[in-house]
């Protein structure tokens, strides 16, 4: 009787106790959900008045589905069932995707910039290190190849960038001064100010690697022929860098504009496919690859004229996104027997888009109402008629500042996480002062980004005194501003690499750097990315730190370089939402944030991908 | 072959070339990382070099302790405290959301979830740390606040003649829509990082928890909450200075009229405008030509403010979370 | 594979060296004598101490390491085995917290003098480790990769030569472009000692090379390394008293606390260790 009642009451303390556990998960779970309703009901309000479903006719929906979403899925559920097809998709979709994104922005910031001057930069900062790599490659004592490219690097870059900020400025007063005060002198006196200072600032970028390297190269006793080669390079990078105003660029701006674009984005992807197709097939299919890439692009360049359209555009999309989409492609086709249906993913996708688009013009059926169209993307802002208003000048500021701070900030976020987990002391009292530093890092990344907008306000308006607002300024304040979390990425990945490898390096005589440059670096490769995307993604949004910096909310032109006034999307959005006209408020407002919403989301895509993949 | 390795022993000593090579990419990698201290420094020098000129205007006092804050009019008043309590009314606003619901959403994200689930639900809820700012603002302003304002005003008897429930209308800038994007914004750090802290709880407690016969309840609660409270702390303290900092939604919905909070009807602090520091700090910098003003001086002295604020809270968040990493 | 054949083996060079033979205790500061056919000492130490932190890794240790043939350590865990290996090619020096006192010489060089680069010393002074860590290269990479950090020219000769010399060239010769990670256990072992031998390194030293593996790839590696004795000094640290028995020439014991017990030829310590703990240790007693 006694032991009955006692199992009576606990069944009840246990009813009791189950009843509470399912409460608490079910609290838990709606929890949870309040986040994801957030998500929805965010994305769901927007995407509604950006896009306007309920204007679209039924056929309009039948049509699409027919074309895009019901060959996706299928294309998706063959994709799951086999693994190779996947990858082959995701490296097609990479690829064609990619390259599209990346040549359409590249495309949009040259227009802004005047491709020539971009050129003018890339030969000059690329031939002093490439003339060193390949000097390298044929010769014995390749010891230093490595120290001198990127001394060369850095020399190109500050003489680049650094010559227009700092130097000419500087060199204007000075020759400025000296024209003063040697005018009546004769040859001295009558050297133009521009001339002049550009020969000093080619002595100055010449003079000192040459002495550099030839007093290394006179200390290890090399063969004479070792050092001719090295003046051989020097006096070519000096040719090159000697008249990047005076010379190359007038002559330059002789060729045909189009083949300024295929210049910039055309040799750099010719070059990187020569040298994949030398590694993977032999120098000669190398060549072949070369010639094939140079005459499609020329065709390409033929077709467009004949049908008397500007080829500036096709050739940058048949160089950025055609040629990466035809090695990736052919690859699989070649090498990959049980994956080569799937680089058919990408075509499915744009096929259907464009066979749906060409039916609804055929068969008028009734699309929506959408705020997200061309005109969006393509026009200046109107602040009276709203179906003209469009965020072309911020779209081309976004990806100026963009690309520019992730040019600046990811070498040096790098480095400093490749600092800290491979080369400082973690003991004694310089750990403590490690320790420091990282410490400081991570107080950096939770810093307000406002506080960062007055860092540059103080460093580049009152300190460097320049205009308010201009692109370099947004670029570098961005670029201080994500510099720690990129750090932090960076040092994860880093140490997620098994120190196995690093003493099996050592272990086989490789020096630090070796060690970092073949082995740690390869393998941290996904994890940095990964970071420094999200980075990037966060920066795109990015709108305190601008307006405290000054860049104005409202352009009607687009920028037209490094140094002139700068524009954003996030910009624009936070002065459109003052607007409370309803056509600009839930409709051209809306449709801004779904750009920039699904821009971000493209990112975070990408970055989820590149972990997952690498991550197994 | 002993000769040969007679003549190798030689090449034991180091190669002054290569040790300098070394070298030199250690210092250029060092010197990224004294980049970020310069950073820190630059911060620190350009808010203080400003902001010392401002206190040579303005006495510390008076702007620590001034009620009014008008920057901008023909007679200015650079009194902080309104802006401060804008701050925490924004910052109290939204920690009454994202602290539980983050917390919530951890437990169950670690203790709960499939690993399918947990999969696709992390990554969906980290999405909402990474949209723009200036697009919760906007959601806020032209979403939130009208499917806030639809029911209002509320004048509803509960008990006859004892207790009647007021709710005024919101206004179109207000702290609640603000308070609720920023509390939105911030749920994803706390549940991530105190997921995070949870996780590390090794299973071996978890284990010793059911082998005692506790149910899954006890065992989260009494047993992997309490050993990851550290972990908690600090994903809280972050998300608080995350709050504090926040800029665009604040400026975009919750308005530009620094005042003092009401007491006792703490609802009307949320239905009506404020102004928090960093809105201040905008409004400053978008004013059309200001020179070197006392005003604009200002603006680095609210910064000063509010980098101490957050950095004091960063460093403590990271002070705590240290101690839950060497438990394990 | 034949035991008694090792066994005979190892007995016959003990036969041969038995009368050149002294007992180098540790306490007994006398270094072996070089008189008669003794061979040349590739690596010797003196007073050789580690402290980690504040905590003593090697106590004291003299020891000469003989040229051509295959010496084995063998201990508890935690009595400074690994360690030793490690002061020989100067891995330690990858830990900042260890200190190192007394003196290691390499063929009559002390290798922590203060012009000796351990870079350039490890590049004389290969190493295996106990678990395989091939790099996530290809195979023909992961030869290479010793010759391309000297700056030395790769042919493919060198690589066959390398991977037959590590009797893994039948296995791999069609598969060589493919990734490392893609082998065994046993494949990826061999293809780690491929790309040691690879830059044709005077000593060869071996952490616990067969723990990790079964017994087929383990005996696999035990001819292998037999076979390398033509060419190369190998130094071997194993967990393992019949793998000691049945490949090394000498046996150096080490117990608890960095200390060097005994020194001698294999069959000696394994028959008639002169210092009763050996005798423990080796009889299963302790430890």
């Amino acid at each position: 009787m006694a032991t009955e009642s006692e199992t009576l009451q606990r069944s009840g303390r246990f009813q009791y106790a189950e009843i509470r556990g399912k409460a608490f998960e079910a609290i838990l779970i709606a929890a949870t959900l309040v986040g994801l309703v957030a998500l929805i009901l965010l994305f769901g309000f927007m995407f509604f008045d950006a896009f306007g479903p309920l204007s679209a006719s039924l056929e309009w929906y039948l049509l699409f589905f027919s074309t895009l979403v019901a060959p996706v899925s299928a294309f998706t559920l063959y994709c799951r069932r086999n693994p190779a097809a996947r990858t082959a998709n995701a490296r097609a979709s990479a690829a064609v995707f990619g390259g599209l994104v990346l040549s359409l922005a590249a495309y949009i910031v040259l227009r802004a910039m005047s491709p020539y001057g971009p050129l003018v930069y890339l030969i000059t900062v690329s031939s002093m290190p490439l003339s060193v790599a390949v000097y390298g490659r044929y010769t014995e004592n390749s010891y230093f190849v490595g120290p001198a490219m990127v001394l060369a690097m850095l020399l190109a870059i500050v003489w680049t960038f650094g010559s227009e900020v700092l130097l000419f400025p500087l060199l204007d007063a000075v020759f400025g001064l000296g024209n003063d005060l040697l005018g009546g002198v004769p040859v001295l006196g009558s050297v133009p100010v521009p001339v002049g200072r550009g020969l000093l600032v080619t002595a100055i970028a010449v003079g000192v690697p040459t002495l550099a390297l030839a007093n290394s190269v006179l200390r290890r006793r090399t063969s004479r022929a070792g050092i001719l080669a090295v003046f051989a390079v020097l006096g070519l990078s000096a040719a090159g860098t000697a008249g990047l105003d005076q010379l190359i660029r007038p002559i330059l701006e002789v060729l045909p504009i189009w083949s300024a674009y295929a210049g910039v984005i055309g040799l750099p992807v010719t070059g990187i496919l020569a040298l994949l197709i030398t590694r993977q097939r032999g120098m000669r299919a190398g060549i072949t690859a070369v010639v094939a890439v140079v005459g499609g692009g020329l065709a390409v360049v033929a077709i467009a004229s004949a049908v008397s359209m500007d080829p500036s555009l096709w050739v940058v999309l048949f160089f950025g996104m055609g040629v990466p989409t035809a090695y990736v492609v052919g690859e699989a086709v070649i090498s990959d027997r049980d994956g080569r249906v799937g680089v058919a993913g990408p075509f499915v996708i744009l096929g259907g888009i464009l066979v749906g688009a060409y039916l609804e013009r055929l068969l008028s059926v009734t699309g929506p109402d959408s705020w997200v169209t061309p005109t969006l993307l393509t026009n200046s802002w109107n602040g009276l008629t709203a179906t003209e208003a469009g965020a072309y000048p911020s779209i081309v500021g976004s990806i100026m500042i963009v690309s520019f701070m992730a040019l600046m900030a990811f070498p040096v976020g790098v480095g400093a996480a490749i600092y800290l987990e491979e080369y400082a002391p973690d003991t004694g009292w310089k750990g403590r002062l490690t320790n420091l530093v990282e410490l400081n890092i991570a107080n950096l990344a939770g810093v307000p980004s406002v506080v960062y907008g007055l860092l540059g306000l103080a460093l580049f308006q009152n300190l460097l005194n320049f205009a308010p607002g201009l692109v370099f300024s947004a670029a570098a304040t961005l670029g201080f501003l994500i510099l720690p979390i990129v750090i932090v990425s960076a040092q994860e990945a880093l140490k997620a690499v098994p120190d196995s490898l690093r003493e099996a390096s050592y272990g086989m005589g490789a020096s630090r750097w070796q060690t970092i440059r073949s082995v740690v670096l390869p393998e941290a490769v996904p994890g940095i990315l990964t970071g420094t995307i999200l980075a990037l993604g966060r920066a795109i949004g990015e709108t305190a730190p601008l307006i405290i910096i000054a860049v104005p909310t409202t352009t009607f032109t687009t920028p037209g370089g490094l140094f002139s006034s700068g524009a954003a999307v996030p910009l624009r959005i936070f002065s459109a939402s003052a607007n409370f006209a309803p056509e600009y408020r839930k409709g051209v407002v809306a449709a801004l944030a779904i750009v920039l919403l699904v821009l971000m989301l493209t990112m975070n895509a990408i970055a989820i991908v590149i972990r997952n993949r690498y991550q197994q | 072959m002993s000769k040969k390795r007679e003549t190798e022993l030689s090449s034991l000593e180091r190669s002054e070339f290569i040790v300098r090579k070394e070298r030199l990419y250690g210092q250029l990698l060092a010197a990224c990382a004294v980049l970020t201290i310069a950073v820190t420094g630059g911060i620190i020098l350009s808010l203080s070099g400003q902001a010392l000129t401002f206190f040579g205007h303005v006495s510390p006092i008076d702007f620590l302790t001034g009620q009014n804050w008008s920057p901008l009019s023909n007679t200015p008043s650079y009194g902080v405290i309104p802006l401060i309590s804008g701050t925490l009314i924004v910052t109290v606003g939204s920690a009454v959301i994202a602290l539980p619901v983050g917390l919530g959403a951890a437990i169950y994200l670690s203790e709960y979830a499939s690993s399918r689930v947990r999969g696709i639900v992390k990554p969906l809820l980290e999405i909402l740390a990474g949209i723009p700012t200036v697009i919760y603002g906007y959601f806020a302003l032209v979403y939130l606040t009208p499917l806030l304002d639809a029911p209002l005003p509320i004048r509803q008897t509960i008990i006859p003649g004892e207790f009647v429930l007021v709710v005024p209308s919101i206004s179109t800038f207000n702290a609640l829509s603000a308070s609720i994007a920023v509390g939105v914004m911030i749920i994803p750090m706390v549940s991530s990082i105190s997921e995070d802290a949870l996780s590390a709880v090794p299973d071996s407690l978890r284990e010793a928890g059911y082998g005692l016969g506790s149910t899954k309840f006890d065992v989260s609660t009494s047993i992997v909450v309490p050993a990851a409270t550290s972990g908690i702390v600090s994903s809280y303290v972050l998300a608080l200075s995350r709050a504090i900092g926040e800029t665009m939604i604040v400026v975009v919905a919750a308005g530009e009229s620094p005042k003092m909070p009401t007491f006792p009807n703490i609802l009307e602090n949320f239905t009506e405008s404020i102004e928090t520091m960093t809105v201040a700090m905008v409004n400053i910098a978008s004013a059309e030509s200001l020179g070197e003003t006392v005003a604009y001086e200002s603006m680095f002295a609210i910064g000063l403010t509010l980098f101490a604020i957050t950095l004091t809270m960063n460093y403590i968040a990271e002070l705590i979370s240290r101690q839950y990493r060497e438990e394990y | 594979m034949s035991e008694p054949d090792q066994e005979t083996q190892a007995g016959s060079t003990d036969e041969t060296g038995n009368s050149s033979l002294i007992e180098t205790h540790v306490t007994s500061d006398t270094s072996v004598d070089t008189q008669g056919e003794n061979p040349t000492s590739v690596v010797e130490t003196r007073n050789l101490s580690v402290y980690y932190d504040e905590e003593q890794a090697l106590d004291d240790v003299n020891l000469d390491i003989y040229e051509q043939e295959v010496t084995a350590i063998i201990g508890p865990s935690g009595c400074g085995k690994s360690t030793f290996l490690r002061c020989i090619n100067r891995m330690n020096d990858l830990v900042e917290a260890a200190t190192i006192e007394g003196e290691l010489r390499f063929r009559g060089t002390d290798i922590y003098g203060d012009n000796v680069d351990p870079v350039a010393l490890r590049r004389q002074i290969g190493m295996v480790f106990q678990h395989p860590n091939p790099f996530p290269k290809s195979i023909y990479d992961n030869v290479a990769y010793g010759l391309r950090v000297q700056d030395e020219t790769v042919t493919d000769e060198i690589v066959e030569t390398a991977l037959k010399r590590a009797a893994l060239w039948e296995e791999v010769k069609d598969q060589l472009h493919t990734s490392a990670l893609d082998l065994s256990g046993g494949q990826q072992q061999r293809l780690c000692i491929a790309r040691a031998i690879a830059v044709n390194p005077d000593v060869l030293l071996m952490d616990e090379p067969a723990s990790a593996l079964d017994p087929i790839a383990t005996s696999k590696i035990e001819d292998l390394i037999e076979d390398l004795t033509s060419e190369y000094t190998v130094i071997i640290v194993t967990h393992n008293m019949q793998q000691a028995a049945r490949i090394s020439d000498r046996t150096a014991v080490f117990l608890t606390g960095g200390e060097l017990v005994e020194f001698d030829h294999t069959t000696t310590i394994f028959e008639n260790p002169a210092d009763d703990r050996v005798e423990d240790y080796i009889t299963g007693k302790f430890g």
